[in-house]
């Protein structure tokens, strides 16, 4: 018995070795952007983090071009003298060409890949995504990882819209296709993100502004910080105010918000949607204690009023759009039976969609200072 | 001739002070020459004493004294205590009125006089270290056991400290062990039986229980493995642990080894059997569990916060000790995804200028550090701390400049070390270090799949063992939830049981349904 | 009854382990990719197939014990020959010893499967089935205990996952279960059917009902372990439900290994390498008490050794891995099994019952005329 465990551990020993894959011998592809060339060809850009003998790490960008994505790859191969591994990709971008072709494709490449994360950020690039990437920035010297935390940390801080690999997805094969991907642009020796992009059917068809990603995110699900600044008539504080300034600009941190949506008439369809939130009182452009009830009170109603003039005119532009990003489509399939919703009906039904939008804010806190 | 010897057996007396179970096997040489010598023992001194030097071969310490005219004494000189031959002895042999045997017995003022009428009981009892009289005239002798017990006085364990705690060790001599162990267990119902194991150096042992707390089975168990030891010679107890284990191949100790007469009295209290053998230092206990040899004797000193922590400090340390160099190699060789970003940047660099891919570094480093604990384990005192320390850092400063390691992988290296040095027991301690490299190497060949099987094979491994028949991973498979309160974690002794999970075998007084009864806890309640 | 069982005290074990054992039977690799094939019949109301599928596993046992009572210490290949004298029951008897290899067959190729997919893509299968197998071999000759003791070991350690599973809630959006029961009962019952695949394991109990020392108890153990299970697999299903949108979880193959994908811990990203290679644990469990049932069926129809046996089964099932290589074929094998596992688990007990119960009572009827 003893020498037939030795003959299976011999075949065993031959018969497997599994391919290596040793950290400093692959080329670490942090960053991949894809554009689409004149021909239907894809240019893959890859941003690669280089580890050399002599401790100086660089950061290396190539690029090649080919019908597939796989085969740029082979390309770059060809170029570097470590093979490439995508399993630390963290952030793929796409070009603004790619966007608007549609993304179907590409996604599934992505999501095909076992080595890919699914928590990896995509994002879409204005203007010619290779000038963003090639470019020397003063301040910057791993672009790879400065974008990866540029969108990580204004996600976590509600500036921009989370646009995992995996939630693009789900939206993507959910009952209204419709998501929304982060835009960044370069600005001379900076990279910002400019705002978020909408895309209905993996097409690109809109773009809201940065500073409305935040009444996206009230209106989808909760939220526990995120500033919103809110321009308020200037007779708020009637009477009270000291300097008068053409509108009392105020900066409000949202503590906690939650949106709570009823479905009030199917046939329209027509929603509820209540906003309530907790908030507190960063900053003021006037002189005056706010201190006293009374006028937190007045404050409170003109946030409210503000707040559900901008939602209003998101939920509208999206509407002209046919981009529904807040998922409204998918709490209407959640909350009729026996009508069968896809997304042809709700393309249809989504321009028609009426929202009674009502905020309830609450000044928690505003200060040491008065 | 063969009518003879029957002769000589039908007059074999049981001369009772015998111990009973002292039954010495010969040497092929003697047997041989005994089968042609006869037992008995001849009345003239004279043949008599040239009997007794041809078997020990006549040795240069070997003295002969004719006392009176018809009593001489003959004993070997190294192996009696020289101020009661003179003092006690041979003041009494010289006054004695009536040179006969049984006078002599009922005179002599000293404790342990046995009367034989066999030879080969003269030269094994002179042997160790007896005076033999013999009376001219009478065909027996009469034995005085006088040995000169020199030892090392007692000084604290070489190998086991303890912060504290009591400070004594046991010592080389087995009669002083055994005194160090009653005077903890003072109890009558303290057994204590001897054996002789051993042809060539007849080593007495000792095994000590308690009755009514051990399991009977498990004394009988080790009875007749001692007892159907056949080899030549022993000279410290750890090899008879091997020879009597359950599983002689396994990687893991099956028995306690310790140095500590407390530990080794806890184990007796909590039902286990203990073996000391003389001219060891070391005692051995049964059934251990392999939970158990990561407890030590100060968790029960300590309160049971503390003693938790510690606990647990140590078998997590276990954990780190055998899998962080594997988990190291392995995803560094096969599974670079798993590596976070922050860490990303410094291990790519510090691997950067290594030649090696990572489980030869691995393997080299680890195998730097096995040299430099040999080393010094074999050095005098007085090098063996500096080149320890200096080994340690300077070795590993110098093989990180010179790019033959990474400094990431010297310190998980030196991590697991000094996590495997937390073991309260040696023998654990050592198996510790060297289940590493097997699953160094797997992890080198299969990633993660391989230390994945290497932990299975391990797991089923331990859960075959057995330890004098009692599951080795005992107490948490066959769960016995009652001592889960004292295995890798110390709850107060209100809820713990005082009889360890192991020594619960069906039949002991304590436990006549499984889990025990009320007798078994440790506080009345 | 000749041929009956002998077992000494000292080989049984204790009722309570009986939980462990139906818990560690059940899991294996069924869980992995269980909720794709059932979303595509009940939608989202395959938690409720899940229940359905468990109430009739309940049943099952539930008659399976009662059977095995009425014969007090027999197991079910000695139940085979008394109901159908020696040929048939020896027939019968192979029949379930086939099973049993084709069960442990069907495991073992489906992990190697997994393993290809995720972790070393170009391991080759034969020699993850040889180390398996090996593993299996030095677990069995090690006895009922060892195999006892690795089920309660695979418990404990493998508890962690629902654990980490609770980190997907995150991103978890309940609409995605509304309505409910908008699926008919057809459609449910089918998706119960697609689910006797994963929920097997139990019938172990078949072969393990002779060894155990309190077989009053053995109802109410085996019902916690059943009973168990149902909720990991309610969870998993309902963190999946939440977390893939309807299409996104048809397309996904292995539904609960990308769940671990999202998980980011701080010193450890891409989970799903560690949990697939550490499910070598979870299976090992079923592939031994499967080989051991397979043995004692075995030995009751031919008196054979264990290492005869035992080295005889593993060739075949390595020689027939050699018919069963790409994804498809896979696939296919796994439809069949399910088809079989659905008669020999769920089906087959309760026929066996029937027919014993009549025997008793014409026996008892036949023993009263007299």
């Amino acid at each position: 018995m003893k020498n037939l465990i030795i003959v299976i551990a011999f075949t065993f020993m031959l018969g497997g070795c599994a391919e290596q894959k040793i950290l400093e011998n692959i080329s670490l592809t942090t960053l991949v952007g894809y554009e689409l060339e004149d021909e239907g060809d894809l240019t893959s850009i890859a941003v690669i983090r280089q580890v050399n003998q002599d401790l100086e790490s660089r950061v290396e960008i190539q690029s090649a071009t080919a019908a597939t994505s796989k085969w740029a790859r082979t390309k770059i191969d060809l170029k570097t003298s470590k093979i490439t591994g995508s399993g630390q990709l963290r952030v793929a971008l796409f070009g603004e060409n790619l966007a608007k072709e549609g993304l179907d494709h590409n996604l599934h490449i992505l999501k095909m890949s076992a080595e890919i994360s699914n928590a990896t950020y995509l994002a879409i690039v204005e203007g010619d995504i290779k000038e963003l990437l090639e470019y020397q920035y003063k301040n910057i010297t791993d672009i790879g990882q400065h974008i990866y935390q540029l969108i990580q940390q204004n996600i976590e801080h509600h500036h921009a819209l989370s646009s995992t690999l995996h939630e693009v997805n789900r939206d993507k094969y959910s009952l209204v296709k419709s998501y929304a991907l982060p835009v960044i642009k370069k600005e001379e020796e900076n990279i910002v993100i400019s705002g978020m992009a909408l895309f209905k059917d993996s097409k690109v068809v809109g773009q809201i502004s940065a500073d409305d990603t935040m009444f996206i995110m009230m209106i989808r699900e909760r939220t526990h910080n995120g500033t919103l600044q809110l321009e308020l008539p200037e007779s708020t504080l009637d009477g009270i105010t000291e300097n008068p300034f053409d509108e009392l600009a105020v900066a409000i941190d949202s503590i906690d918000s939650k949106p709570v949506l009823r479905l009030v008439d199917p046939s329209v369809p027509e929603f509820d949607l209540t906003i309530k939130m907790e908030c507190r009182l960063r900053e003021i452009n006037t002189d005056i204690i706010v201190d006293d009830p009374e006028t937190i009170k007045k404050l409170e109603k003109e946030i409210n009023h503000k707040i559900e003039s901008e939602i209003k005119q998101i939920i509208k532009y999206s509407q002209d759009v046919n981009s529904d990003i807040f998922n409204f489509g998918e709490r209407f399939r959640a909350r009729v039976r026996n009508v069968i919703v896809d997304k042809e009906k709700w393309y249809e039904l989504y321009p028609q969609m009426k929202v009674n939008v009502k905020v309830e804010s609450q000044i928690v806190r505003d200060g040491v200072f008065q | 001739m063969f009518f003879g010897k029957k002769k000589n057996e039908s007059r074999k007396k049981q001369t009772e002070t015998l111990p009973p179970s002292s039954q010495n096997k010969e040497t092929p040489v003697q047997a041989n020459d005994q089968m042609k010598k006869n037992e008995t023992i001849s009345e003239t001194t004279e043949i008599f004493i040239q009997d007794v030097k041809e078997r020990v071969l006549s040795p240069a310490d070997f003295v002969v004294r004719h006392v009176t005219e018809k009593i001489s004494i003959t004993f070997v000189d190294n192996l009696i205590k020289e101020d009661i031959l003179n003092l006690k002895l041979l003041p009494a042999l010289q006054n004695i009125e009536n040179e006969s045997p049984e006078t002599i017995i009922s005179q002599l003022p000293l404790p342990q006089i046995n009367k034989t009428d066999k030879m080969t009981d003269c030269v094994d009892t002179m042997l160790t270290g007896a005076v033999v009289i013999h009376v001219e005239g009478h065909s027996c002798a009469i034995l005085v056991i006088i040995p000169a017990r020199e030892s090392r006085g007692l000084t604290p364990p070489e190998n086991e400290s303890q912060v504290i705690g009591s400070q004594v060790g046991f010592n080389e001599s087995l009669s002083t062990n055994i005194s160090l162990v009653r005077r903890y267990i003072a109890n009558p119902n303290l057994g204590n039986e001897k054996f002789k194991v051993g042809k060539q150096t007849n080593t007495a042992l000792s095994v000590m229980y308690i009755k009514g707390i051990v399991a009977e089975q498990n004394v009988n168990t080790i009875r007749q493995r001692i007892e159907a030891l056949d080899i030549q010679d022993i000279i410290d107890s750890a090899e008879l642990s091997e020879l009597i284990d359950d599983n002689k191949l396994s990687f893991f100790p099956q028995m306690l080894i310790t140095e500590r007469p407390d530990r080794f009295c806890d184990g007796l209290l909590s039902g286990k059997v203990g073996i000391l053998v003389d001219g060891s230092s070391m005692a051995i206990l049964c059934p251990y569990s392999f939970f158990e040899f990561f407890q030590s004797r100060e968790d029960k000193n300590l309160r049971w916060p503390i003693a938790t922590f510690l606990r647990l400090l140590r078998f997590v340390a276990i954990l780190i000790s055998i899998f962080l160099t594997p988990l190291y190699v392995g995803a560094l060789t096969f599974h670079y995804e798993v590596i976070p970003q922050s860490l990303l940047v410094p291990l790519s660099e510090s691997r950067a200028r290594v030649p090696f891919p990572p489980i030869l570094e691995a393997l080299f480093l680890e195998l730097i550090m096995e040299l430099l604990r040999e080393a010094g384990a074999r050095l005098p005192t007085k090098i063996g701390q500096t080149i320890g320390i200096v080994g340690g850092i300077v070795l590993g400063t110098a093989a990180v400049q010179a790019g033959i390691t990474s400094n990431i992988l010297i310190i998980i290296v030196a991590l697991c070390a000094l996590s495997s040095f937390i073991t309260p027991s040696y023998m654990m301690g050592n198996v510790i270090r060297i289940v590493r490299f097997p699953i160094i190497i797997m992890a080198g060949f299969w990633g993660f799949y391989g230390i994945m099987l290497a932990f299975c094979i391990l797991l089923i491994h331990l859960l075959r063992l057995t330890s004098l028949g009692a599951p080795y991973m005992s107490p948490f498979y066959p769960p016995r939830i009652r001592s889960w309160g004292d295995s890798i974690i110390r709850f107060p002794y209100r809820f713990t049981v005082r009889k360890s999970a192991t020594t619960r075998v069906d039949g002991a007084e304590f436990s006549s349904n499984q889990d025990g009864q009320k007798n078994d806890r440790n506080v009345e309640e | 009854m000749k041929n009956k069982l002998q077992i000494g005290t000292n080989e049984m074990f204790n009722a309570p382990l009986l939980f462990y054992i139906i818990c560690a039977s059940q899991v294996g690799v069924g869980v992995h990719g269980f909720q794709a094939v059932i979303y595509q019949n009940a939608k989202h109301d395959a938690w409720i197939s899940i229940i359905i599928s468990f109430l009739a596993a309940y049943l099952s046992v539930f008659m399976s014990l009662k059977l095995l009572k009425m014969y007090e210490t027999e197991d079910i290949f000695g139940v085979n020959l008394d109901l159908f004298g020696k040929y048939i029951g020896n027939f019968i008897n192979l029949l379930l010893v086939i099973y049993s290899s084709l069960a442990f067959f069907a495991i073992i190729r489906n992990y190697t499967d997994v393993i290809n997919a995720w972790v070393f893509p170009e391991l080759k299968p034969s020699f993850i089935m040889i180390t398996l197998m090996i593993l299996v071999l030095y677990a069995f000759t090690a006895g009922l205990r060892t195999i006892i003791g690795i089920c309660f070991f695979s418990f404990f350690l493998g508890l962690w996952i629902p654990v980490a599973l609770i980190i997907p809630l995150n991103y978890a959006n309940v609409n995605y279960l509304l309505p409910v029961f908008s699926a008919d009962l057809v459609e449910l019952l089918k998706g119960a059917y697609y689910m006797t695949f994963t929920v097997a394991g139990f019938e172990v109990i078949h072969t393990l009902y002779p060894f155990i020392k309190e077989k009053e108890k053995a109802k109410k153990y085996v019902s916690l372990g059943l009973f168990f299970t149902m909720f990991l697999y309610l969870f998993v299903m309902i963190v999946t439900l939440t977390f893939f949108s309807g299409e996104q979880l048809e397309r996904t193959i292995w539904a609960t290994l990308s769940l671990f994908s999202n998980i980011r811990l701080p010193f450890l990203e891409r989970i799903e390498l560690i949990t697939v290679c550490f499910w070598m644990i979870v299976i090992l469990p079923n592939l031994c008490l499967y080989a051991w049932s397979a043995f004692r069926g075995m030995k009751r129809i031919a008196n054979i050794s264990e290492m005869k046996f035992i080295l005889g089964m593993f060739s075949l099932i390595f020689i027939g891995s050699f018919f069963i290589e790409t994804r498809s074929e896979i696939y296919e094998f796994n439809n069949k099994f399910g088809y079989t596992a659905f008669i020999i688990v769920l089906i087959y007990p309760m026929v066996l019952y029937l027919i014993a119960y009549i025997k008793k009572s014409v026996s008892r009827q036949r023993a009263g005329k007299e």
